[in-house]
């Protein structure tokens, strides 16, 4: 059985592009050459909590 | 993070004193320095300081020790770098500027080139966001600065989903915490730190040297902006 991965995209705002990130391994898995976002990826947002 | 001494190429072992929120000026220093560079400068100075930047240059510490290295070390402790060139400068000049202006990028410091507006970067460096230090210079460095800022919450929040890659974690809440200065991202990468069982590693190890900022093992110089 394959163990299921947590991966969500974060926008890089210096780029403009999207970053997919594997949280369960603590992966960079890949940078959106266009400025739209991944398909079927969520985009992960800051935590209420997380924020000032 | 591993930094590799220019000097020699061995490891640096010994914690490098950091300086958030300051910017590393890399231009002309010893006389005659042009006026264009003098009116840049002076112009550069008075915005970080509204953005509560400090400025430092190469001359900034006096070690008595080896400049090159003094100077690396004083790069690799901020958290951005802006070279200023004109086309009166020297090739000599122009290639310590933009050697400097790589060390930074390698290491993942933000870095900006102000230029007259006939001066030309080299090649590799086209990437390299410029200004022209002309009527919008202004405009266009508040922009920049408020996009560091910006760049600092997104390492902050790339440090938050990289928790299960430690030591990529905390880089992140560095690169943040020398931005910024916020404690908030001391607290979250010795939260990380101490959850990763790093906590008995040598003073020098990787590890430890990694998250001096937070667990006290580096010094955190404060710079005045004004």
């Amino acid at each position: 059985m394959t163990k299921k991965r947590d991966v969500v995209q974060v926008k890089n705002p210096k780029s403009g592009h999207y970053v997919k990130i594997d949280r369960s391994a603590g992966k960079i898995l890949s940078h959106k050459k266009s400025p739209k976002p991944y398909k079927n990826i969520p985009v992960a947002r800051k935590s209420k909590e997380n924020k000032k | 993070m591993i930094f590799y001494r220019p000097t020699e190429g061995d490891v640096e072992d010994k914690p490098i004193v950091l300086t958030p929120r300051t910017c590393f000026l890399m231009t002309k220093l010893g006389k005659p320095i042009s006026e264009d560079i003098l009116k840049i400068r002076k112009s550069i100075t008075s915005v970080l300081s509204k953005y509560e930047f400090g400025c430092i240059d190469a001359n900034s510490l006096m070690t008595g020790k080896d400049f090159l290295l003094k100077i690396w070390r004083l790069a690799m402790g901020v958290p951005l770098g802006v070279a200023i060139i004109d086309s009166s400068m020297k090739s000599q000049t122009m290639a310590n500027i933009f050697y400097e202006v790589g060390w930074m990028q390698s290491q993942g410091k933000e870095t900006l080139i102000i230029k007259t507006i006939d001066a030309k970067i080299p090649s590799d460096f086209v990437r390299t966001e410029y200004i022209n230090f002309d009527t919008d210079f202004i405009n266009r460095f508040n922009a920049f600065l408020t996009s560091i800022d910006e760049a600092a919450v997104y390492y902050g929040f790339l440090g938050d989903q990289l928790e299960n890659n430690p030591l990529l974690s905390i880089d992140y809440y560095r690169r943040a915490f020398l931005i910024t200065g916020s404690e908030e991202y001391q607290s979250k990468a010795k939260e990380v730190f101490e959850r990763s069982d790093f906590k008995g590693r040598a003073k020098n190890s990787v590890e430890s040297l990694h998250c001096g900022f937070a667990t006290g093992n580096q010094i955190i110089k404060k710079i005045c902006s004004n």
